[in-house]
């Protein structure tokens, strides 16, 4: 029980320090032009990692500072990214601890997802029709940094995850 | 069955969220006492991490602006000289200018709008909106639809405030509509932000009603008809006018008198413009 309470305590802050990297130091970098998307690389990867459970608990988490962020309709930012936990959790049955190509792939198609989501449902429904525009200006560099930022993450939250593993199974052998 | 049950989770999860945007398109009200509760543990992270992150930005900045500070500073030494003695020239005209706007009682009103500062602490990092959070709320009387100003310009308004923080909408964003008027003339017309015309640092300047006299470079300015911005505060200037296909407006672009990239105190004005027919 008070493992499942640590891994919960250290995931709440892997969460708040990501929301918060995002939001308070990349925007002061001057040279970013696009900055990768951290909320969702960790909410895809403990579904990968995880299964489909551990990727909504993550979906809701991160949606839900979001949306408490955003003062648009509260549950939109949430609903996308249970879907996500959810969505890659099921891919779970293919992952192996030393399998990069498949995290990245995800990695693609769940920001391609997550932009189409905010441009349908907050541009195209006001009549914005410039699809090539926004593709070529927000999606594309935001996919590469996401991607390329995927690549260093997707190892620390694999290693953060061998390591709880370490702990839990130590732990029951001493039970035993 | 566990698959199973994953999928009940994520029905009733979904079904949840979906009300949930349903009911707070209408109101969301109900949910500041939720961000304000939330604001309590997170709004001291943001502003230690911002501080820290400024402070670390700044360091590095100053180190490379060191080589260049010492050339500028003997040109600027030459500069002031020259400014001296034109500041006291024209410290003698503004005390006649004075004298004449007392005169034509020309008040500039938005001078003796309650104001108080803020320092921005966290952006929107993606692209998507334009949207920021600043470490003053409720607390510090700031109520939603307050006005923003930087720089001498218009920034954008307050749409969500809780204790200690509150999140403003800038005017570049895409769904801003800012009613406006042209100094000079007093022809209305919409300011609205426009992502595909952010990256230009410009903004539309739209429903300019035909024969009214915009001219490039005129300053437009909040109008008074606006339902949520106080009458006369600076937004930018005209460019580019032209009439529209319709043969009715005109429209254009709109150079902001506000620096966007990189805000990091802001002035808001702690005065809600009164709505004639509050609902």
């Amino acid at each position: 029980m008070s493992i499942k309470f640590k891994r919960m305590i250290i995931n709440l802050a892997l969460i708040i320090t990501a929301f918060t990297i995002q939001n308070c130091v990349f925007p002061l970098i001057p040279f970013l032009s696009s900055s990768p998307n951290l909320l969702l690389i960790l909410t895809f990867s403990f579904g990968f990692i995880q299964g489909q459970r551990a990727g909504m608990g993550y979906g809701v988490l991160a949606g839900l500072l979001l949306d408490l962020f955003y003062s648009g309709p509260f549950g939109f930012y949430t609903l996308f990214y249970i879907y996500v936990g959810y969505i890659n959790g099921i891919c779970t049955k293919y992952y192996y601890e030393e399998y990069i190509t498949l995290p990245l792939i995800l990695s693609v198609i769940n920001e391609l997802a997550y932009n189409m989501y905010i441009y349908v449902f907050r541009f195209l429904i006001r009549g914005r029709l410039n699809l090539f525009y926004y593709f070529r200006h927000l999606m594309l560099p935001e996919i590469i940094f996401t991607v390329v930022t995927t690549l260093f993450l997707y190892r620390l939250i694999l290693y953060i995850n061998q390591k709880l593993k370490e702990f839990e199974s130590r732990r029951d052998t001493t039970i035993v | 069955m566990e698959s199973k049950y994953n999928r009940y989770v994520l029905v009733i999860l979904t079904i949840f969220c979906v009300v949930l945007i349903g009911v707070t398109s209408f109101s969301d009200g109900w949910l500041a006492p939720l961000r304000t509760g939330v604001g309590y543990v997170l709004i001291p992270i943001q502003s230690g991490v911002n501080r820290v992150g400024v402070m670390i930005y700044e360091e590095l900045a100053d180190y490379t602006k060191l080589k260049t500070a010492l050339q500028e500073n003997e040109r600027l030494q030459k500069e002031i000289d020259r400014l001296t003695e034109e500041n006291n020239r024209l410290s003698a005209e503004r005390f006649e200018l004075e004298r004449l706007r007392e005169l034509y009682n020309l008040d500039q009103e938005y001078m003796q709008y309650e104001k108080t500062a803020a320092r921005v602490i966290a952006n929107d990092s993606g692209d998507w909106f334009q949207v920021f959070r600043v470490d003053k709320g409720a607390a510090d009387g700031i109520s939603v639809g307050n006005n923003v100003l930087a720089g001498g310009g218009l920034v954008g308004i307050v749409t969500d405030v809780g204790a200690h923080y509150a999140t403003v909408r800038a005017i570049i964003d895409d769904s801003s509509r800012v009613g406006s008027m042209a100094l000079q003339s007093g022809d209305t017309c919409i300011v609205g932000g426009d992502l595909t015309l952010y990256v230009e640092g410009r903004l539309r300047i739209t429903n300019i009603q035909k024969g009214a006299d915009v001219k490039e470079g005129d300053r437009i300015v909040t109008s008074n008809i606006s339902s949520k911005f106080l009458p006369g505060i600076l937004v930018g200037y005209a460019t580019n006018i032209t009439l529209d296909n319709n043969q009715l407006t005109s429209s254009g672009y709109l150079i902001p008198a506000a620096q966007f990239h990189n805000l990091r105190e802001v002035l808001i004005i702690t005065e809600v413009k009164e709505l004639e027919e509050e609902p």
